[in-house]
C-alpha cells in the first residue's frame, strides 16, 4: 500500500491473502484478547454507569464543539499565537506537506523526529521529508519497527500490533549492522533495550520534532499528546522546533473538557485508567527554560473534514481515534489492518475513509462490515458507526459505482460462509444485519444478504449464540 | 482568499445542529476527601508499577533518597533543576548536578507540582525549576511531592493551576514508569522514558 495509491478497492484480494498469512493470523490472535478483556475490565472497575455517563458527556461535549467549530478554531489560534506559536491551516494533505516541508527546511533539519501522528501518516510527511533530502525518524517503537520494515501502521493505536517477534528480531539485525552479529537478541527486554539504545541517541540528533495531538484546547492554546512510552516528550522536547499536526476536530474547548476526554480515551483504548504520559504544550520554551523548543508550530489540518459537518457523516468527527472499534470489530480480527488499504482501520476507517478519499476509492470499505454493531457498542463517543456505514452504501449505490445492489452483499456473505473457522461468526453476524437492515429505510431495507442466505441451503445451519453471548457477558 | 478563510467559512457554512456546552459528571474516584484521597492516590501509584515511600519533612529527602540509590544499585548522583524546596537541602555525600537532562541519566530528582488521587498521576510544571526532560532522560525518576497538593482530580488539578497563575511550556501528568506493548504483544517498562518511578510524598500541609 502507499498513501496516494490506497488498495482500499481490493478489500477482498486484500482480505483473502491476510487469512493466507500465517504469521499475520498467530499476531493478530496474540493481540484480540488483551484489548478486549482490557477495556472491559477498565469500564467495570470505575463503574459501568459512569463509564457510560462519562460517554455521553464525551458525545455531547464534541457536538457542542462541532456546532462552534470555526469560533474555537479562532479562539484556539489566538492563545497559541498569544503564547509565541504559529498556526498554520492546510486545507489538503498536500498543502500540510508543504508546510512542514518548509519549516523544517527553514530550521536547516537533516533529521526529524517522530511522535506518533496518523494525521502524518494521512499527509504522507514521512515520504515528502525523505524525497526532500530530509530523514524522518519514527520514535514509537512500534512506528519505529513498522518504518524499518517498509510498512505502514495496521493500527491506529498499536501501528505493529502485526508483526511477530522473530520478524522484530529480523529487522533489528539487519537495521542495527554496527551492533554485534552475534548478539543476544533472544529475549523480549534484549530488543526493547536494543531499539531505546539506538532511538536515544537519534533523540539528540534532530533539529525538529513532530508529534500529533489528541486535543487541542481553545482555552488555553495548549495541544496535548497521550502516549506510553515518553517518546513524544522526548521528540518535542530536545529538537530545537516543535511541530504539531492535528486535524480541526481536536478542538475541546476547556481543560476540563479535556479531562473529561481523557477519563474514557485510555479506558476504551488500552484499559489504562490513564496513559503513562499526558503531556499539555503551549508555545516554545520560555526565555528562562533550560530546555523544550525554540519555535512551536501547529498544523491544522481540514483534508475534507470541514465537508463532513452538518451531513449524515458530521457524528464521525467526535471519533478521539481510542481503536476501540477496531479491537472488537470481527472482520479487523480477522484481517489485520493493512487489507483496509489506506491509513484508518476497522469501522471508523471505514466511515472515514470514504470521507477523506472519495466514495470511488473508499466506497468498498463500508461493506466490510458485518453490521453486528459491537463498534457502536463500545465507542467512547457513541458514533453510530454502523449507520454511517449504511449511509455510505447508499451513496454508493446512488452513484452506481456497484454493480448490481446486492453483489457485495453476497460477496461477504459467500467470503464469510466459505470459511469454517468463520462461519458462525459470520452468520450470527449476517443475522444482526439482517434485523438492522430491515429496519432501514429506502432501498437498503431490501438490499445485502437475504438473497444470498436464502439462495444457500446447503450451508450447516447456524449453531446457537454463544458468540454473542459471550461478548456481552465479557461487556457487561 | 487564505486556506485559513476558506476553512472557516466552509465551516461556517456547514449547518452543524446546535448543541450546549454542558457541564460533564465528575467520577466518585475523582471527589475523594481527606485520608481517603492520599490512599487512594498511594494505591494507584503502585497500580501504576510506580513505587512511593513517605517522609516526615523535605528534611528527611537526602537519606532517604542515598538509601534508594543504593538499594537499587545505582550511583551516589542525582540530576535536578533549580527548585527552591531542594536548594536548602544537605544531600551530604550524594553527588548532585543541576540542568536539564543529558543522554545518559541514571537518576533525575522534580518536585511535583500536584498529585492527582484519580489516577495516581503526577503533574510536573516544566521550567528552571523542574526542566522537563528530567522527566523523561532518567533511567530512574524520582518525584517529591507533598501530601497538601494532591488533588482529588482533574477539576481541582486544573483549579489549581488556574489560582496558582502558572503558564509553564508543558505540563506532564506522569502515571508510573514508561512501558511499551509493542513488541510481541506484551507489556515491558522503560521504554524511552524511565525505567522505573519512585515518589516521595511528604506529610504535612493537609488541614
Ligand atoms: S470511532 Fe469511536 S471507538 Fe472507534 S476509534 Fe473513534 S472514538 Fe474510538
Amino acid at each position: 500500500m502507499s498513501l496516494d495509491n490506497p488498495t482500499t478497492p481490493q478489500f477482498k484480494a486484500n482480505a483473502r491473502q491476510a487469512l493466507a498469512n500465517e504469521n499475520l493470523q498467530s499476531a493478530l490472535r496474540g493481540a484480540r484478547n488483551g484489548f478486549v478483556n482490557g477495556r472491559a475490565a477498565a469500564r467495570a472497575k470505575l463503574g459501568p454507569d459512569e463509564f457510560d455517563a462519562l460517554r455521553d458527556a464525551g458525545r455531547d461535549l464534541k457536538n457542542h464543539v462541532l456546532a462552534n467549530l470555526g469560533d474555537y478554531l479562532e479562539a484556539y489560534e489566538a492563545k497559541v499565537t498569544a503564547s509565541g506559536g504559529h498556526v498554520h491551516w492546510a486545507e489538503t494533505a498536500e498543502d500540510a506537506r508543504a508546510i512542514v516541508l518548509d519549516i523544517c527546511e527553514q530550521a536547516g533539519a537533516k533529521t526529524v523526529n517522530k511522535g506518533k501522528t496518523m494525521i502524518s501518516e494521512e499527509c504522507g510527511i514521512n515520504d515528502h521529508l525523505a524525497a526532500h533530502g530530509i530523514k524522518p525518524v519514527e520514535t514509537d517503537l512500534g512506528e519505529y519497527i513498522i518504518q524499518l520494515r517498509g510498512e505502514h501502521p495496521s493500527h491506529i493505536i498499536a501501528p505493529a500490533v502485526h508483526v511477530t517477534v522473530p520478524e522484530v528480531r529480523d529487522a533489528f539485525m539487519e537495521a542495527h549492522p554496527h551492533l554485534d552479529a552475534e548478539r543476544d537478541l533472544s529475549g523480549l527486554d534484549t530488543l526493547l533495550a536494543e531499539a531505546r539504545g539506538e532511538l536515544r541517541a537519534k533523540y539528540f540528533e534532530a533539529e525538529v520534532g513532530i508529534t500529533g495531538a489528541n486535543m487541542l484546547i481553545a482555552e488555553t492554546g495548549q495541544s496535548i499528546i497521550v502516549t506510553n512510552e515518553g517518546n513524544g516528550d522526548l521528540s518535542q522536547s530536545l529538537p530545537k522546533v516543535h511541530i504539531v499536526m492535528a486535524s480541526i476536530e481536536k478542538i475541546v474547548p476547556t481543560m476540563e473538557d479535556a479531562g473529561t476526554v481523557l477519563r474514557i480515551l485510555a479506558r476504551s483504548a488500552t484499559g489504562q485508567d490513564m496513559s503513562v504520559y499526558t503531556t499539555l504544550s503551549a508555545g516554545p520554551r520560555r526565555a528562562e527554560d533550560p530546555d523544550g523548543p525554540e519555535e512551536y508550530h501547529v498544523v491544522l489540518l481540514d483534508n475534507g473534514r470541514s465537508n463532513m459537518l452538518g451531513t449524515e457523516f458530521q457524528d464521525m468527527l467526535r471519533c478521539i481515534r481510542c481503536g476501540a472499534c477496531i479491537n472488537h470489530c470481527p472482520v479487523y480480527q480477522t484481517v489485520g489492518g493493512h487489507a483496509y488499504g489506506w491509513v484508518y482501520p476497522g469501522p471508523m476507517g471505514s466511515v472515514l475513509t470514504p470521507s477523506l478519499i472519495g466514495v470511488e476509492e473508499g466506497g468498498q470499505l463500508p461493506n466490510a462490515s458485518t453490521f453486528c454493531g459491537r463498534c457502536e457498542d463500545v465507542c467512547p463517543m457513541r458514533i453510530p458507526l454502523p449507520k454511517m456505514m449504511r449511509h455510505w452504501r447508499e451513496r454508493e449505490f446512488e452513484k452506481k459505482l456497484t454493480p448490481g445492489a446486492t453483489r457485495w452483499g453476497l460477496g461477504v456473505w459467500a467470503w464469510f460462509a466459505r470459511r469454517p473457522a468463520l462461519y458462525r461468526l459470520g452468520t450470527r453476524m449476517g443475522m444482526a444485519a439482517l434485523r438492522v437492515m430491515g429496519r432501514g429505510r429506502g432501498k437498503l431495507a431490501s438490499v445485502p444478504l437475504a438473497g444470498g442466505w436464502t439462495g444457500s441451503r446447503d450451508m450447516p445451519a447456524p449453531q446457537g449464540d454463544t458468540f454473542m453471548a459471550q461478548y456481552k457477558r465479557a461487556q457487561r | 482568499m487564505s486556506a485559513r478563510d476558506r476553512i472557516l467559512s466552509r465551516i461556517r457554512k456547514a449547518e452543524a445542529p446546535a448543541a450546549e456546552h454542558l457541564a460533564a459528571p465528575v467520577p466518585g474516584i475523582a471527589s475523594l476527601e481527606g485520608a481517603a484521597r492520599i490512599e487512594r492516590f498511594c494505591a494507584q501509584v503502585e497500580a501504576a508499577s510506580a513505587t512511593l515511600s513517605r517522609l516526615d519533612s523535605f528534611e528527611a529527602l537526602p537519606a532517604a533518597l542515598a538509601d534508594e540509590l543504593r538499594q537499587r544499585n545505582l550511583p551516589a548522583a542525582i540530576r535536578m533543576g533549580a527548585d527552591p524546596d531542594f536548594a536548602h537541602l544537605d544531600f551530604g555525600g550524594l553527588q548532585v548536578s543541576h540542568g536539564p537532562g543529558r543522554i545518559e541519566e541514571p537518576a533525575t530528582l522534580s518536585r511535583a507540582t500536584f498529585g492527582m488521587a484519580e489516577t495516581g498521576s503526577l503533574v510536573l510544571l516544566s521550567g528552571p525549576d523542574n526542566p522537563v526532560t528530567l522527566t523523561f532522560l532518567g533511567e530512574t525518576h524520582f518525584a517529591v511531592l507533598q501530601e497538601s497538593d494532591v488533588k482529588a482530580g482533574f477539576e481541582d488539578v486544573f483549579a489549581g493551576l488556574r489560582a496558582a497563575g502558572h503558564d509553564p511550556r508543558t505540563v506532564n501528568f506522569v502515571t508510573g514508569p514508561s512501558r511499551s506493548a509493542d513488541i510481541g504483544q506484551t507489556l515491558q517498562l522503560g521504554a524511552h522514558g524511565p525505567v522505573a518511578l519512585h515518589v516521595f510524598l511528604v506529610a504535612g500541609g493537609v488541614e
